[in-house]
């Protein structure tokens, strides 16, 4: 591990780890985490999928927050690596995606045009379940280096951790209460940012970071400002006029 | 197969071949007392202006116990729509349970002593309930409270196809099982289209998503293809028939 790399590992697991302690919003959290895979390890994108009560695979988090991309991850709900992983509790490598089309016929095209070359899935443990799985996308073909899925697999132990805020929460029923709330904070994350894309005439990842920028200048959560944009508590155009002022007193 | 999965599929396979949204309902709950160990069962819809009472039931009995709370006022379906979580009462005779007096005594006189109301969720606002009535006092199994959400669960797709007021029936994939027609919503583009929607509209998003679901519907194609159009700005939301309905 060269010293640059070590130092940024550090700060995102000090970072991860201030977050756990000092509370948080899951969606913002989770982000962060996918985005922190993408930058630390040696693939283009990262996203974690989660089951819910009856095991369906549901966009959770995504390091890039193009709607083509979710849809990638989207599109494992019925067949692809992430999907093999979580219902083999184990991890599943494929270095080389284009040679795998007969094995998932309809993933397989649709992550090569997305540009992905190569995927790797990791489960999501937690005690002797699996919540759901992360899934780690290559623009080039090959295998991750072992030290790169060690740390995969980390990040994808303190999601599990982050999810399951309450750890005592031992029994099967309660745990799946905290998914299945991380599951509608995440639709309706997507709801907001329909409603400030036509707004604001912004594309979904401007969207996204018109939002978050308004939760973090106003010590917000993210889910927060979410489900106020969606009930109209809180004004579309206040967000985006938050937005304008922002970039205007930085040009 | 275990008793959940098995439950699942007997659930999602309740409403094929329904008549009407009503008839879907009504087959759901008689799902619902065949394989939960309930007497009764109804759907209620809430919170969409005048339209706003139960639609769908297993017999007479518990469509009347459900509507009795919108006369009282009161009630655990009322309950579980405005907190989002499921409100049981496992016995209704117990002088402790104070929280629904007028309709608790209601219950009791038609001999149902629990009652175990599960909200259902349409585009993550929750629309109405499921209410499960009980001759006997006491908890539902894990197993049956297990099936009682994914009954809840299922039974926003009738309450959707309630909330379209120019619905053609026709029109709505009745061969699907129930499952694959909720995956058909639960969509990444689905949910941003919707927030879309609501934009132009100033529409809530259930409603939002009751518009997005007719428009597929009336063109033939699924949500998700009217999703990907409205997400691309090749459909434009300033059309007339996005407007709310008159």
């Amino acid at each position: 591990m060269t010293d640059s790399r070590e130092r940024e590992v550090t700060q995102a697991f000090v970072s991860l780890a201030s977050h756990l302690a000092n509370g948080y919003d899951v969606v913002d959290l989770l982000n962060d985490l996918t985005v922190d895979c993408a930058r630390l390890l040696d693939i283009a994108s990262a996203g974690l999928l989660l089951a819910d009560g009856r095991g369906v695979l549901h966009v959770m988090a995504a390091s890039s927050e193009r709607t083509r991309q979710l849809e990638v991850f989207q599109l494992q709900r019925a067949e692809g690596p992430c999907r093999d992983c979580f219902l083999e509790r184990a991890a599943v490598s494929v270095p080389e995606l284009v040679a795998e089309s007969a094995r998932w016929p309809q993933f397989v095209p649709a992550a090569l045009e997305a540009g992905f070359a190569s995927v790797h899935a990791l489960p999501m443990r937690f005690r002797d379940s699996v919540l759901g799985v992360l899934g780690l996308f290559g623009t080039t073909v090959g295998a991750l280096r072992p030290e790169d899925l060690t740390l995969g697999q980390a990040l994808a132990d303190v999601a599990s951790v982050a999810l399951v805020q309450d750890t005592a929460a031992t029994d099967r029923t309660a745990v799946n209460e905290q998914l299945q709330t991380a599951l509608t904070s995440r639709v309706v994350l997507e709801q907001a940012k329909g409603v400030l894309a036509q707004r604001g005439e912004l594309d979904m990842p401007q969207a996204f970071v018109v939002l978050r920028q308004f939760a973090r200048d106003h010590n917000l959560r993210l889910t927060k400002v979410a489900q106020e944009i969606v009930s109209r508590a809180l004004s579309a155009e206040a967000v985006l006029e938050h937005a304008r002022a922002k970039s205007q007193s930085r040009s | 197969m275990s008793g959940i999965d098995r439950l699942r599929a007997e659930l999602g396979a309740a409403m094929a071949g329904a008549a009407s949204a009503l008839d879907a309902a009504n087959s759901l709950c008689h799902a619902c007392v065949d394989l939960l160990e309930v007497d009764g069962a109804s759907i209620s819809l809430m919170d969409h202006g005048s339209s706003r009472g139960t639609f769908g039931s297993s017999n007479e009995l518990s469509r009347r116990l459900d509507s009795l709370q919108y006369t009282f006022g009161e009630g655990p379906c009322l309950d579980a729509v405005r907190d989002g979580r499921p409100v049981l009462a496992t016995d209704l005779s117990d002088p402790s349970e104070q929280r629904w007096p007028a309709f608790r005594d209601a219950m009791l006189e038609s001999g149902v002593c629990a009652v175990f109301a599960l909200p259902v969720a349409v585009a993550s606002s929750y629309v109405g309930a499921l209410d499960l009535f009980r001759s006997r006092r006491g908890h539902l199994t894990d197993e049956a409270l297990a099936g009682g959400l994914l009954a809840a669960e299922l039974a926003a797709l009738p309450l959707l196809d309630l909330m379209t007021a120019d619905l053609d029936w026709d029109g709505v994939a009745q061969g699907d099982s129930g499952w694959e027609h909720l995956a058909s919503l639960e969509r990444v583009e689905v949910y941003q289209a919707t927030g879309m929607i609501m934009g132009a509209t100033g529409m809530g998003p259930s409603e939002a998503l009751v518009r997005l679901r007719a428009h597929a519907y009336a063109r033939g194609e699924t949500a998700s293809e009217v999703a990907w159009a409205v997400v691309e700005r090749r459909l434009l939301l300033d059309a007339d028939d996005w407007s709310p309905q008159p």
